[in-house]
């Protein structure tokens, strides 16, 4: 292992070379592993077991017995019912046939990702990984474009894939947003903020399941506070409950309102840990808000907010408690995230369909997750 | 160097890991969960003196209590129905025989899950469970709980007779007991008796009769407070209750020669009797009262639509046998002596399984029809049981069977059923006779006579209807039919869809499971031949 | 007129700036704050005062109760809820420290130190691991699994590790931490529960804790990460030169230096491990039961409790508020400013 530091501390003057300083030292060259092997190892000895487990229910099947229970080995089986078989409208959704209009927009799809397959061909340096990797990258993205195109409207129906992916990227753009805009407020020189800071705090705090029979109450529409409104509105006799884009609307919104101070308190900070000096500078200097914000704040909180990000999307992907208490996953099958769905076939014992339902997430968020460090981090890294 | 870095990594490695390794295994001495080794009895001999009545003695001896030091840990999800019964007459318990009574709860989704684990996993953290009966078709064959049945002979106290035979054999697989019933379920149709006499309304007897007071009532005010009301509540949310009370609609239409004949599956060749008329039927009236209850009933459960009943502002419902002490709680209930129990409607059609369509009633399709309508009652979930893991110690074992036992007796039975909140409902026969405890409790005479007879109405058909209690049942009923009523109450599926893709699902999981294993376990739980 | 939209300093906004700022601050504010208030009202109703319909104001729209907190503190429910409050009060701060010193450990190292980890190394790593761990599902000895899968691996690494040379990097490290997260708690319940059963670990403190700290640990190496190496690199440099060790380096300038990353990630830690539910139900049976649990179980066959909820939900968020509001002070401060010179 090398060290930046290793190579500047010097030999200045002799220490006496006591037992006690060649300790120290070899303590010192060993550094390196010993701050990150305790977490390694935990992670390690923590997560090996249940990954493998869970990776073998997902290709066998579970019974009781006497006993105990049995794992059956059935190989892909459970994963051919969510492609091909049973459970296949569950998870993909119900697809309509293709139209005009979505052979157009899955052109426009196609050509982006051929554009971005040339791009990376024509550079100078390939290599096989490299063309396999994105490859594969642009096959996963073109089955996601057909699979979305041809359930989002004329009368396909979203499967738990798509409900998910519309959760965390919809519901991660808006609390990204929202907390940027609040933390750039609070961090101004406001009288109060410091009220304001720890107030917009709170929704984060409440537990999940709490969050979620909160949003119940408020989104019931005949004994919930908006009642008079809803009434007002003449919509007595409409429920939300019954219409899947109205239901999904509701579970971002409390989704978004829980989340954004996740946004808010790592963005502050980072806006807090700025240092002042070209802050202070180029308003001297004359630059208006939107200048200094362009080149010096945002490069500066940009590898926090990636960061932050893909922390965010890797729990978004895992939505439960929301759609499970809020809606039950309905109507029907309308907002059933992943974790819903094998957590439906958790709950009847079907734990390898579970596992397979959860494996592919895993995959899914994978992909995202990869996509999201290599190109875009890479990218940006490049860029400051 | 290199080299020796590398040794001196891969010795720190080890070293490490030798550590971890030991500090892992020192708690296992020190904290040794304290539920798995209930402390040996001090075996003090218990001597009977408490009123024999109410213990039944499994070891009888001279001085001290009987089941002195023993701890029984109870696992049933938190409360306060159900589970404050046994919280509050666990120190009773003690008092009359020294052992103490630890109810563990969890929430109610996941009581199965958790029992499950406990017991297939060898962990045996519980020595009892108070949970659902129709659970013990999937712990009974492995052998996770005990056999009751010899317990029981033993056990005059318990009056065994006197709890109604349905329950009896709902507690029963194969033959044997395996759970005690602390508790009566099954579904009941409960109406306004004040808004359908003033709308000149009979009770309905039939589902269709039930739509058309539902119509007819929809819309006016039930509770004066100047407010449309709704007809009927019944609610509809996914995995929630649906795939119960469709069932209740169903069963009328599908099965009339009493429950030997089944009413999920043929039992000929194990084919589901869902893609009929019938079922297609039922499937059309639940989704039409729908029409007639609140806007967001589709995201509704049981506690939803029960608090509107009580509160008034509905005119029908379906329910388990809560709503009657609920009814009648002066500080909830705006419906005090309003409210009327039947049995569920039934059918004037029933299902010809040759043809798989509707023929009217007459002697021979339906020998049970009382005045030309066919009745099957629902008894849905059956009712909350208590069973005992058979891998508990011996002196666990009987101290939570005594406990159970006392439980479910006479003498603290009849008080826990006449009480709402206690979740407990009737399932004795003398419940549904010993009228006096009922008006004690502060019923009215009419709503208790009317109440009681509507259980016993339902207790009494010949042509009940039990749950499913098959391998798997969990996914036929709770997974599959769960999602294809959600799907098709949304309006994303057709009547024809939803009954195809469910008789397609129920045969996928027959087939995965086997047939003709799964037509064995289906007669022996009905008693067909 | 222009100096209502002109800003004194940097910071401070104009006053037409201040009015704007306060106005959106306020509305936030208020959606945040108004669930809240439902939340409390609704702890003072009793059903059939939730079942009618909405009632806003205490003592003018409807009569409040006590009852709901009664039952919750005192009555029935107090022996579930005081034993869980307590259970998660020691397990939630314990778990989000201890992951907090590990992880931020670990997340120095990833940006100051480089390392190379060979992908033969971790396969037989892993190999030799899932093979003692498999070793002890059926049923050898524990200490002799873990003993020959030591010495298995320790012999392989020498012989077939010197063969194939490919690394990786940091990032991939850092990347491999936070996939821990992505697997669903779902799918891995049933086999920690088991795991933990074989260690007689059930129901303790102990499981719970190890369980919380080893999932949050990517979340913890990833935020610090970012906030370790905005630390000027310069200020280590000089203190190495004087003579400091590497740990001190980390203790007396890193750590100060990152306190409101310390902080924030501290907060979020211990709002996740606070509030988790799965795993909690799962490793424990009645001794270790969390509040979280409770609340879940409010949702009785009856339906929802919802002012049993509401209560529930309310003495939760207390402790995590208090503590949010003490440490909130410690994220606001620039502590860089003046420390690099030049």
């Amino acid at each position: 292992m090398i060290s930046e530091l290793d190579t500047m501390s010097p030999e200045l003057e002799e220490p006496q070379p006591t037992r006690l300083h060649t300790v120290i030292a070899a303590a010192d060259r060993l550094a390196g592993s010993v701050f990150i092997l305790p977490t390694v190892l935990a992670l390690l000895l923590l997560s090996i077991f249940p990954l493998l487990a869970s990776l073998y229910v997902s290709l066998a099947r579970f019974k009781i017995a006497k006993g105990g229970f049995k794992l059956e080995f059935v190989g892909l089986d459970n994963y051919k019912k969510l492609f091909l078989g049973p459970e296949r409208t569950h998870f993909l959704g119900a697809f309509a046939p293709s139209t005009p209009l979505t052979w157009f927009l899955f052109a426009v799809i196609l050509v982006a990702l051929a554009f971005f397959l040339a791009q990376y061909l024509l550079k100078a340096r390939i290599s096989l990984g490299g063309l396999i990797g994105r490859l594969l990258l642009a096959l996963g993205l073109a089955g996601l474009a057909w699979m979305l195109v041809h359930t989002l409207w004329n009368d396909g129906r979203l499967g738990t894939v798509s409900t998910t992916l519309v959760y965390v990227f919809v519901g991660i753009f808006f609390q990204y947003i929202l907390g940027l805009g609040l933390a750039m407020l609070t961090v101004q020189n406001l009288p109060g903020r410091r009220f304001f800071r720890v107030v917009f705090l709170l929704p984060m705090m409440i537990t999940p399941v709490g969050v979620a029979y909160m949003f119940r109450m408020l989104t019931d529409t005949s004994k919930g506070p908006f009642t008079p409104i809803w009434q007002a509105l003449g919509l007595v006799d409409f429920s939300w409950v019954n219409n899947a884009w109205g239901a999904r609307t509701a579970i971002l919104i409390a989704d978004i309102w829980q989340w954004t101070p996740f946004m808010f308190i790592v963005l502050v900070a980072a806006l807090e840990s700025q240092p002042i000096e070209p802050l202070e500078a180029a308003t001297v200097d004359g630059a208006n808000g939107w200048q200094i914000f362009q080149h010096i704040t945002w490069p500066a909180i940009l590898p926090v907010s990636m960061t932050l990000i893909l922390i965010r999307l890797i729990e978004a992907f895992k939505i439960v408690d929301l759609p499970n208490v809020m809606t039950n996953g309905g109507p029907g099958t309308a907002t059933q995230s992943l974790t819903y769905h094998a957590f439906v076939n958790w709950r009847a014992l079907d734990l390898g369909g579970s596992a397979a339902v959860a494996y592919m997430l895993l995959f899914l968020v994978t992909f995202f997750g990869m996509i999201f460090v290599n190109l875009i981090r890479g990218r940006v890294v490049e860029a400051l | 160097m290199k080299s020796k870095n590398m040794l001196i990594k891969v010795w720190g490695m080890a070293i490490i890991l030798g550590v971890l390794i030991t500090a892992c295994g020192a708690p296992a001495t020190t904290e040794a969960p304290a539920a798995t080794e209930p402390p040996a009895a001090t075996e003090a001999p218990a001597q009977t003196e408490e009123p024999a009545a109410t213990e039944a003695p499994a070891t009888e001896a001279p001085s001290g209590k009987m089941f002195e030091g023993v701890t029984v840990n109870l696992l049933t999800f938190v409360g306060p129905q159900v589970a404050e019964p046994l919280q509050r007459r666990g120190p009773d318990f003690t008092e009359l025989t020294g052992a103490t009574i630890n109810v563990i709860t969890v929430p109610n989704s996941e009581l199965y899950q958790k029992a499950l684990t406990d017991m297939a996993t060898g962990t045996n953290a519980y020595d009892a469970f108070l949970f659902a009966p129709s659970w013990i078709v999937d712990f009974a064959p492995a052998g996770y709980i005990e056999d009751l049945t010899p317990r029981i002979e033993a056990d005059p106290a318990l009056q065994w007779d006197d709890v109604a035979p349905f329950f009896r054999d709902f507690n029963s697989y194969n033959g044997k007991v395996y759970s005690i019933p602390l508790d009566g379920d099954m579904h009941m149709v409960y109406y306004r008796i004040d808004s359908l006499q003033e709308a000149g309304l009979e009770p309905p007897k039939t589902w269709d009769d039930y739509l058309n007071v539902a119509k007819t009532l929809n819309g006016t005010d039930l509770n004066g407070d100047g407010e449309a009301d709704y007809g009927s509540c019944i609610s509809k949310a996914p995995a929630q209750q649906s795939y119960w009370w469709i069932w209740s609609i169903a069963a009328p239409f599908i099965q009339s020669q009493g429950n030997t004949q089944g009413v999920f599956f043929n039992t000929e060749d194990m084919t589901p009797l869902v893609n009929n008329a019938a079922f297609k039927r039922a499937l059309e009236i639940y989704k039409e009262t729908g029409l007639y209850g609140p806007p967001d009933e589709s995201n509704q459960g049981v506690g939803d639509s029960r608090g509107l009943f009580i509160s008034g502002r509905c005119a029908l419902t379906m329910d388990w046998g809560d709503i009657g002490p609920l009814a009648i709680d002066p500080a909830n209930s705006k419906v005090i002596d309003k409210v009327g129990a039947i049995v569920t409607p039934g059918s004037t059609e029933v299902l010809d399984r040759e043809t798989g369509e509707l023929v009217p009633c007459d002697e021979t399709t339906c020998p049970y029809a009382v005045d030309g309508v066919n009745y099957a009652p629902y008894a849905s979930f059956g009712g909350w049981a208590g069973a005992i893991n058979a891998a508990a110690e011996d002196k666990a074992k009987d101290a939570a069977y005594a406990f159970l036992s006392y439980m479910a007796q006479p003498a603290q039975s009849n008080a826990d059923v006449v009480v709402g909140a206690t979740g407990y409902n009737p399932f004795r026969i003398s419940q549904f006779e010993d009228q006096q405890a009922w008006i004690d409790a502060g019923f009215s005479q009419e709503a208790a006579e009317n109440y009681l007879s509507g259980i016993e109405a339902s207790l009494n058909s010949p042509n009940m209807v039990a749950d499913l209690r098959i391998p798997s049942n969990q996914k036929y009923i709770q997974v599959e039919l769960d999602r294809i009523l959600a799907e098709y109450i949304a309006g994303n599926l057709t009547t024809d869809e939803a009954a195809q893709q469910l008789y397609d699902s129920w045969e996928a999981i027959t087939e995965e499971v086997g047939r003709d294993s799964q037509l064995e376990s289906y007669k022996a739980t009905i008693g067909a031949k | 007129m222009k100096r209502w939209f002109q800003s004194k300093t940097y910071n401070t906004p104009s006053p037409v700036g201040k009015i704007l700022s306060y106005l959106i601050l306020g509305f936030w504010a208020l959606l945040i704050l108004f669930p809240l208030y439902w939340l409390i009202i609704t702890s003072l109703k009793i059903s059939s005062q939730v079942a009618e319909g909405p009632f806003y104001l205490p003592f003018v729209d409807f009569k409040p109760s006590l009852d709901a907190w009664k039952y919750i503190l005192v009555g029935d429910l107090s022996n579930d809820t005081l034993r869980t409050f307590k259970n998660t009060l020691i397990v939630a701060p314990t778990s989000a420290l201890l992951a907090l010193i590990l992880g931020s450990t670990a997340a120095y190292a990833l940006v100051r130190f480089e390392y190379r980890p060979r992908v033969s190394a971790i396969f037989t790593f892993i190999g030799c691991l899932a093979l003692g761990v498999a070793a002890i599902f059926l049923g050898v000895p524990w200490t002799i699994a873990l003993a020959v899968a030591a010495a298995v691996f320790i012999i392989l690494l020498q012989t077939i590790g010197r063969r194939f040379k490919r690394a990786l990097g940091n990032n991939d490290i850092a990347f491999w931490m936070i996939s821990q997260r992505m697997l669903p708690p779902i799918a891995v319940v049933i086999p920690i529960y088991i795991l933990f059963q074989r260690l007689h670990l059930l129901d303790t403190y102990t499981a719970l804790i190890i369980t919380y700290v080893t999932s949050n640990l990517p979340i913890v190496i990833w935020l610090m990460r970012d906030y370790v190496s905005t630390i000027p690199i310069e200020l280590e440099e000089c203190a190495a030169i004087d003579g400091a060790s590497r740990y001190r380096i980390f203790w007396s300038i890193v750590l100060p230096l990152a306190i409101p990353g310390l902080v924030a990630t501290f907060l979020f830690v211990l709002v996740f491990t606070w509030n988790e539910y799965l795993l909690a139900l799962f490793l424990s049976s009645a001794n270790s039961q969390t509040l979280p649990l409770v609340i879940a179980a409010q949702n009785a066959t009856r339906g929802p409790q919802w002012w049993n909820m509401s209560v529930l939900i309310l003495i939760m968020i207390v402790p995590v508020i208090v503590i949010a509001i003490v440490l909130e002070r410690y994220i606001t401060r620039g502590l860089l400013i003046g420390a690099v010179k030049g």
